[in-house]
């Protein structure tokens, strides 16, 4: 396992090695939910990898959905054909089919998707086709879809346009 | 949502087309057609109903349409057959699957008193 020290040191150096998975990252992925807030980890994860916790996605992937859990904090650019949820923070652009933020997630970075579900915080622009905003969520930023629903009490600033 | 007193209401029926600057101290149904600014307590826009203007309430029910500036001191929503274009403002809000909504949007912190019939300024501006 490693230690959150070493984290940090292959941090840095992530955009060079990072590139193709291996199985390195599901240890990353499970050892995440344990480091404080703090500590950025900043790594590509392939989102088409194993450990996931299948995101509630409108339209269903053959893909497995990939978690980013609390605690875990993203700094970079995803792809994705599958779902992604999370529950932790991302710095970053997305694109994935479905996203799905949860109460403690916070997504700052344009994210491109089919469905985009927030309940959490999300700042950036957003091209989807499904958006839902929770009661509690905050989304801020350009927004472009083709159905939006926003739950009571859900915060919806910038603009929006329907495509 | 209907009042029982229709004490200072406006119903505009379908087919019904206004132009002009509107204050109305209670509630406003409007199922036709207005040009101009409108200043209610509650306004509820019918589905046949079409508002183009300032439109400034505390509670705004849409399942029709609203183009312009629309202003909400407390709860604004939007149902599934509503379409709402141009500058919104708003204290609470919810859009049901299906509504529209296009345009600049903010929301502000205060919200103001339930009650409160429209301000003194709009009230002069419109004599």
């Amino acid at each position: 396992m490693l230690d959150s020290k070493d984290m940090n040191i292959f941090a840095k150096k992530e955009e060079s090695r990072r590139s193709d998975d291996t199985p390195e990252h599901s240890k990353v992925l499970e050892i995440a939910g344990t480091l404080p807030r703090s500590v950025p980890v900043n790594h590509s994860v392939p989102l088409t990898m194993k450990p996931s916790i299948v995101g509630e996605s409108s339209t269903p992937s053959p893909l497995s959905g990939s978690h980013i859990t609390e605690g875990f904090e993203f700094t970079g650019d995803m792809k994705s054909d599958g779902s992604l949820t999370v529950d932790g923070t991302i710095h970053g652009n997305l694109m994935v089919k479905a996203l799905l933020v949860r109460a403690s997630g916070v997504v700052d970075g344009s994210v491109k998707a089919d469905s985009v579900s927030v309940e959490g915080s999300l700042a950036g622009a957003v091209d989807c086709r499904d958006l839902v905003i929770g009661g509690r969520a905050v989304v801020d930023g350009k927004l472009r879809y083709d159905t939006l629903t926003i739950q009571r009490g859900g915060t919806i600033k910038g603009e929006l346009k329907r495509a | 949502m209907a009042e029982e007193k229709q004490n200072g209401c406006l119903i505009v029926g379908e087919g019904v087309t206004l132009s002009g600057s509107f204050v109305v101290p209670n509630s406003a149904s409007i199922s036709g057609k207005i040009d101009g600014d409108l200043t209610a307590r509650e306004i509820l826009v019918g589905s046949t109903g079409v508002l183009r203007g300032k439109v400034t309430a505390d509670l705004i029910d849409v399942r029709g349409e609203v183009h312009e500036s629309i202003t909400s001191n407390k709860a604004l929503f939007v149902r599934a057959t509503g379409k709402v274009t141009g500058t919104v403002q708003y204290a609470e809000i919810e859009i049901e699957k299906g509504g529209d909504l296009q345009g600049t949007l903010s929301k502000t912190s205060t919200v103001s008193k339930l009650d409160s019939v429209p301000k003194a300024d709009s009230l002069s501006k419109a004599a």
